[in-house]
């Protein structure tokens, strides 16, 4: 059974970048996560994988505070989430956290470089960022960091005007300009076509240099652009936790595949199953 | 929870009588009911008359209609005299200076009923932004605050601009400031109406963008919510401000200044000439702003 030292710092935690123990997550009576333990290191490239409701969105959600958890304990960058953290300690969190959807996560009416020094929200306080008024470094590793995913000819169009990779570019480019230490990807290339789908992952895989990776990807094409590690995601539950070279397209279609008959014991069970215990 | 779903379901098997040829049918069927009952109630009462002639009131009003008084300032008699009946001259007016005065009281006027919009929209803007905020669904605001923010925006929209102009004058006196307060106490219902939905058609994953770089709920505010919400506020503030100017007209009426009182003053006296001439004013003065508002939301969208 798992235990309150097994989360202490130097077991799951010493510099680790994420730590789940018994983590359950119940939303109008369902449960939507339901994981025993995982823990993902600093320079991770981890995919998530799994059949929509799997809990894919639900895990980046949970790891960044927008989603809460019902039972379990959740540290993410030295970060306890378990305990109701208050909304400074989530802003703070969030600062080295960077997020990227799926190209809806702009504002519209701000021109693609206001959208990427959004980024440095977090280090601009007050009423400068009110006014967007941004400090000449910041407004210039902003233009630097749309340079580098080739949109600078772009930054003064309204980011609803711009097409689906390059509200991605954008979003990439704001997280350049963020530098966190953990980025989440949910579907980062969901609304592209492959071409620009491979160039997105290609930017977002160098945005992540030196940071922890973790994105959620249904295309198997584009695992080998983002990922080491692969987690198979089934109705809340891990799957597979395997290293890419591992997972092979039966894996990816089984856990795809909706279940023929309702698992009568749920798998992995223990006494101490997360949700089970509730 | 299973009593809001028992309430949906309740209200989705009404939609459901509603729906189809059946149900539209039924509605024509009272439609076309109630406006029989309002006729023949009518008629049975014999107040659907036209008066006694119609058409000859008709012809002499319009005649004097086509023919406005500004063009006195051109064609007016510099000697017109009035004499008594035995033929004495009893005062000799110069026709043309007399319109153009009348012409610089109109101008007053019109000056006096665009400030009375232009402060009551701003008043009923600023009145409703805040209890727009409580309503807005999306916001989530106490529950208690928000219902009585919607009764108030209710009530207020409920009220014509003239009743509560009468109500106003009996309190703070006749002029332009009853006009103002009346204008802004109405409009602040159409306001808070208008602000909620723009806030409520909010985008949130532009919200979502900012917050999950760890924006406080002031940067949220100001470069999230501010850029969608800003240019629907301007829009409506345009629309309602339109609105005004058109309804700040008749406030005259009962005593709050402006272009009513002149209206007031001609329909009293019977000068449809006069009354052409203002509304001449009016229509030009709605459709200048008109024009320009329309101009400023295209360039906002």
């Amino acid at each position: 059974m798992t235990t309150r030292e097994d989360f202490s710092p130097d077991s799951g935690g010493q510099g680790g970048t994420i730590a789940l123990r018994q983590v359950c997550c119940i939303a109008d009576g369902r449960a939507l996560l339901d994981i025993g333990t995982l823990d993902i290191r600093p320079g991770e490239r981890v995919a998530i994988v799994g059949h929509n409701g799997a809990g894919k969105s639900t895990l980046l959600r949970l790891l960044t505070g927008f989603a809460s958890l019902t039972h379990g304990r959740v540290e993410v960058l030295g970060r306890d989430l378990s305990a109701r953290p208050t909304p400074e300690q989530l802003r703070a969190l969030r600062h080295e956290v960077g997020q990227i959807h799926q190209g809806l996560h702009l504002v519209g009416r701000l021109s693609a470089l206001e959208n990427t020094l959004i980024g440095s929200l977090g280090r601009v306080a007050g009423w400068r960022s009110w006014v967007r008024y941004f400090p000449a470094q910041e407004r210039a590793s902003a233009e630097a960091a749309l340079h580098a995913v080739g949109l600078l000819p772009r930054a003064r169009t309204r980011a609803d005007k711009l097409s689906g990779g390059e509200r991605q570019k954008v979003a990439i480019a704001r997280l350049l300009l963020q530098r966190p230490k953990l980025i989440l990807a949910d579907e980062p290339t969901a609304a592209l076509d492959p071409a620009a789908a491979s160039e997105v992952c290609h930017l977002l895989a160098q945005a992540a240099q030196s940071a922890t990776l973790i994105s959620v990807v249904h295309n198997a094409a584009l695992l080998p652009l983002l990922a080491e590690r692969v987690i198979g995601l089934k109705n809340g539950r891990i799957a597979f936790d395997l290293p890419l070279a591992a997972v092979d397209d039966q894996k990816l279609v089984n856990l795809y595949r909706p279940d023929q008959f309702a698992p009568t014991v749920p798998w992995q069970m223990r006494e101490s199953e997360p949700c089970s215990a509730l | 929870m299973s009593n809001f779903a028992a309430r949906r379901h309740f209200a989705e098997r009404w939609v459901g009588y509603l729906k189809g040829r059946l149900g539209f049918l039924s509605l024509t069927l009272i439609y076309a009911l109630l406006v029989a009952a309002c006729l023949i109630s009518l008629a049975s009462e014999d107040e659907l008359s036209l008066g006694r002639n119609p058409l000859a009131n008709l012809a002499k009003t319009a005649g004097e209609f086509a023919r406005p008084s500004f063009l006195d300032l051109w064609f007016g008699d510099p000697h017109l005299e009035y004499k008594s009946d035995d033929g004495r001259v009893l005062r000799v007016e110069n026709r043309q200076e007399v319109e153009a005065d009348y012409l610089a009281a109109l101008g007053r006027a019109t000056w006096t009923t665009v400030r009375i919009a232009t402060l009551g929209s701003l008043l009923g803007a600023l009145l409703a932004l805040p209890l727009a905020v409580l309503t807005a669904r999306n916001l989530s605001a106490p529950k208690p605050l928000a219902w009585l923010a919607k009764a108030v925006l209710d009530i207020t929209r409920s009220i014509h601009t003239l009743v509560f102009g009468l109500v106003l004058v009996g309190i703070v006196g006749l002029g332009p400031t009853a006009g103002i307060l009346a204008i802004g106490l109405h409009s602040l219902g159409t306001y808070g109406k208008l602000f909620a939905e723009a806030i409520e058609s909010l985008d949130m994953a532009a919200i979502d963008a900012v917050r999950s770089v760890g924006a406080t709920p002031d940067q949220v505010f100001f470069n999230a919510v501010w850029p969608s919400v800003l240019p629907q506020f301007v829009a409506s503030h345009l629309y309602v401000w339109e609105f005004n100017i058109r309804d700040s007209t008749i406030l005259g009426l009962i005593g709050a200044g402006g272009l009513g009182l002149l209206i007031t003053e001609a329909t009293a006296l019977f000068q449809w000439g006069r009354l052409s001439t203002v509304l001449i004013v009016v229509v030009l003065m709605v459709s200048t702003f008109d024009a320009l508002s329309r101009r400023i939301r295209q360039a906002l969208a």
